[in-house]
């Protein structure tokens, strides 16, 4: 058999295949399992609450990495959204369930603001209540959509009900609005999201 | 008009300046079985199809930028719809247009049948259900992870991966048993494209290595970067490989430069991922690789078009009077404009200002529609008439095409300078919400652009109609 790649077809596409899969391996298997088995959660960090890993599934499950990214970058301008972003503030999350694979939640646009750090920011709980029911209750010039199917509309709260107050124009002509648990769970996350303190001397860097 | 003209001659329109000039017919006719042609256009219908559904999900999701209260149901969120518009649009509409186009161009070339037409159809329908599951599941609100472009959860792209599997032996068998000593540089890349695509979805969604947040980033990077690069570029390069040269009825420029391109394109394009996470908490030696690298793609990139370009030469006149060729000319361009730029935003000195920002949006599209989804339409137009027998109106082609150009221009442009602007604004520190109001007006020229290309998509539609074979509207009949 001719050792050309031209006449040679099971040369030609075994060469193709084992060379990605070779290549696949250098780049993306190997050093997904080296960091994987590195990454430790920060010492000052905590696992997720069950609720706030029910509020972390709504996140996925609305999109809300599309728009927000949970990464600050080592450079100037990303200082606002607090201290550079570090391996170990990924390691505890992890795969949904045998259908969903781990969420990106680093991001990759930024039409609104990083989160990394947003339950110190914003540690209002009303306040991420009336945004997401409508976020141009809060912030006038917001391009976010609202979000009114995680609340519901009740004529007469119960005592257990979380109650939001709506300001006037925003709020529904009838009856108040009440925060679902899908609601909870998400406010519960999005103030679980603090950055804790790298340990002295560690860098941002990957060790 | 015509009497008006007499009278006044216009400087712009007269029958000396006509509007539309008439192009080329299609000519000959191929001796193509039925099989193969009905088969083909089944591809080709289901692609506009899920095109029209597709940036039907785009374009009104681009409205909600500026219209952000439109609607308030879940299904229809952006959250929910942004994967629905970028899912249909890579798995439904150019992935089932380029596999048309192969399942014509692989046997062609190998001067045989294809090996099965039957395995033909069973790849049609499993990626039809793939995107059809997909789409649903994720207007419910049920994704992977929100990771972009592999936002099906693993059964439904399983059914894509499983279509590619059976499509890629059937392809592969046709070339085992072909009838000519070479294989085609068409096939390198359009069998490699497939072989490469299933380790690629195999390597995304097997467990084990990306189950924490950094490792997950690691996968992604390389993931959402092959979806792109070892999948419809290749695909579409190959194609261009067989139509460029067959439309202008003369050999393609030089045969070694596509063969340079295509082990570049493997060798550079695999190492690359990593560029879409610059300054991120991946390891900073596995960015370093990828914008090396990046800047290594401007191998292929120039062999690939310089070959394309160089074949073209001389040959303006019969570009000119086609319908078809205007589309391949435009794609090639694009593909070098686009894959330069990708090289200018792996710098850490220009990722700083773009990413993020509105301007890979821009990026996205001009690759993803001024490259791949032009040369599709090329070779639809190339291809389709010549098989059926059935033309499309010329009038409507140049519609679609100036549609398509100029409002992806538009939206490209528009979101160009916007992004930079974003990107400027955070620079210097002004409050986030100025980057959102900076915004605005490019939104609004985003969401004027994206309805002239999605007009042109009912255009393309309503081209496909009437390209229709007669042999499928007979054998409908004779079904009732």
């Amino acid at each position: 058999m001719k050792l050309d790649f031209h006449q040679n077809h099971k040369l030609l596409y075994g060469t193709i295949f084992t060379g990605f899969v070779i290549l696949s391996l250098i780049i993306a298997v190997f050093p997904a399992m080296w960091v994987q088995e590195r990454n430790e959660p920060l010492p000052d960090s905590r696992a997720l609450t069950e609720l706030e890993q029910k509020g972390l599934n709504v996140y996925v499950s609305e999109g809300c990495m599309y728009c927000h990214t949970q990464q600050v970058r080592p450079i100037d301008m990303d200082a606002v959204w607090g201290r550079p972003s570090a391996p170990g503030d990924y390691a505890r999350i992890g795969r949904q369930d045998v259908w969903r694979q781990t969420p990106a939640v680093l991001g990759s646009a930024r039409t609104g603001p990083d989160l990394s750090n947003v339950g110190n920011r914003q540690p209002s709980e009303v306040w991420h209540y009336m945004h997401l029911f409508n976020p141009r209750s809060v912030v006038g010039e917001s391009v976010m959509p609202s979000y009114p199917w995680l609340f519901e509309v009740k004529d007469d709260a119960g005592p257990d009900d979380t109650v939001i107050t709506i300001p006037g124009d925003y709020a529904p002509k009838q009856g108040t609005v009440v925060a679902t648990e899908k609601a909870e769970a998400l406010v519960a996350y999005l103030l679980s999201l603090k950055q804790v303190k790298l340990e002295s001397g560690e860098t941002a860097d990957a060790r | 008009m015509d009497q008006a003209s007499t009278k006044k001659p216009s400087a712009v329109l007269s029958p000396q300046r006509p509007l539309t000039v008439e192009k080329a017919r299609a000519g000959e006719r191929i001796a193509a079985s039925r099989h193969s042609t009905q088969l083909v256009y089944s591809y080709v219908a289901f692609s506009a199809f899920w095109l029209v559904v597709g940036t039907l999900a785009g374009q009104y999701l681009g409205l909600k930028f500026v219209w952000p209260e439109i609607d308030s149901l879940s299904w229809l969120s952006f959250g929910r719809l942004r994967p629905v518009h970028t899912n249909v649009v890579f798995w439904g509409f150019a992935s089932l247009g380029m596999i048309a186009l192969a399942l014509y161009v692989v046997p062609r070339t190998s001067r045989r049948e294809l090996y099965s037409y039957k395995l033909g159809w069973v790849s049609l329908w499993l990626m039809n259900g793939s995107v059809v599951l997909g789409t649903l599941l994720l207007m419910a609100g049920i994704n992977n992870g929100g990771q972009e472009y592999r936002e099906f959860i693993w059964p439904a792209m399983g059914l894509f991966a499983l279509g590619l599997m059976v499509s890629a032996y059937n392809l592969y068998k046709t070339i085992a048993r072909r009838d000519v000593r070479e294989i085609y540089i068409s096939n390198w890349y359009i069998l490699a494209a497939f072989l490469w695509t299933i380790v690629l979805a195999a390597i995304a969604y097997l467990p084990g290595y990306q189950d924490d947040g950094i490792s997950q980033t690691v996968v992604q990077g390389y993931y959402m970067h092959q979806g792109v690069g070892m999948w419809f570029t290749p695909m579409v390069l190959g194609l261009t490989y067989y139509f460029l040269p067959k439309l202008l009825n003369k050999p393609i420029y030089s045969y070694s430069l596509g063969v340079l391109a295509f082990w570049t394109q493997m060798l550079f394009y695999t190492m690359i991922g990593a560029h879409h996470f610059v300054f991120s908490p991946i390891p900073w030696w596995l960015q370093t690789v990828a914008i090396v690298f990046s800047v290594g793609m401007l191998v292929p990139v120039t062999a690939g078009t310089g070959n394309f370009l160089l074949t073209m030469r001389g040959s303006w006149g019969t570009i000119a009077r086609s319908y078809s060729l205007p589309f391949i000319l435009t794609g090639v361009i694009f593909y070098a404009l686009v894959s330069y730029q990708g090289t200018l935003e792996a710098f850490r000195s220009l990722n700083k200002i773009w990413h993020f920002t509105n301007f890979t949006v821009a990026h996205s599209h001009l690759s993803m529609y001024g490259f791949v989804s032009f040369l599709i339409w090329g070779g639809v137009y190339g291809l389709i008439p010549r098989l059926t027998g059935k033309e499309p109106p010329q009038f409507s082609v140049g519609v679609h095409f100036w549609l398509a150009l100029v409002g992806l221009l538009l939206y490209g442009v528009a979101l160009m300078i916007g992004g930079t602007m974003q990107g400027l604004s955070w620079i210097a520190g002004e409050a986030f919400i100025e980057s959102v109001n900076l915004m605005i007006p490019y939104w609004v020229w985003r969401a004027i652009g994206g309805t002239m290309m999605f007009m042109s998509h009912l255009i393309f539609a309503y081209n496909v109609w009437k390209m229709r074979p007669d042999r499928l509207k007979e054998t409908e009949a004779y079904n009732i």
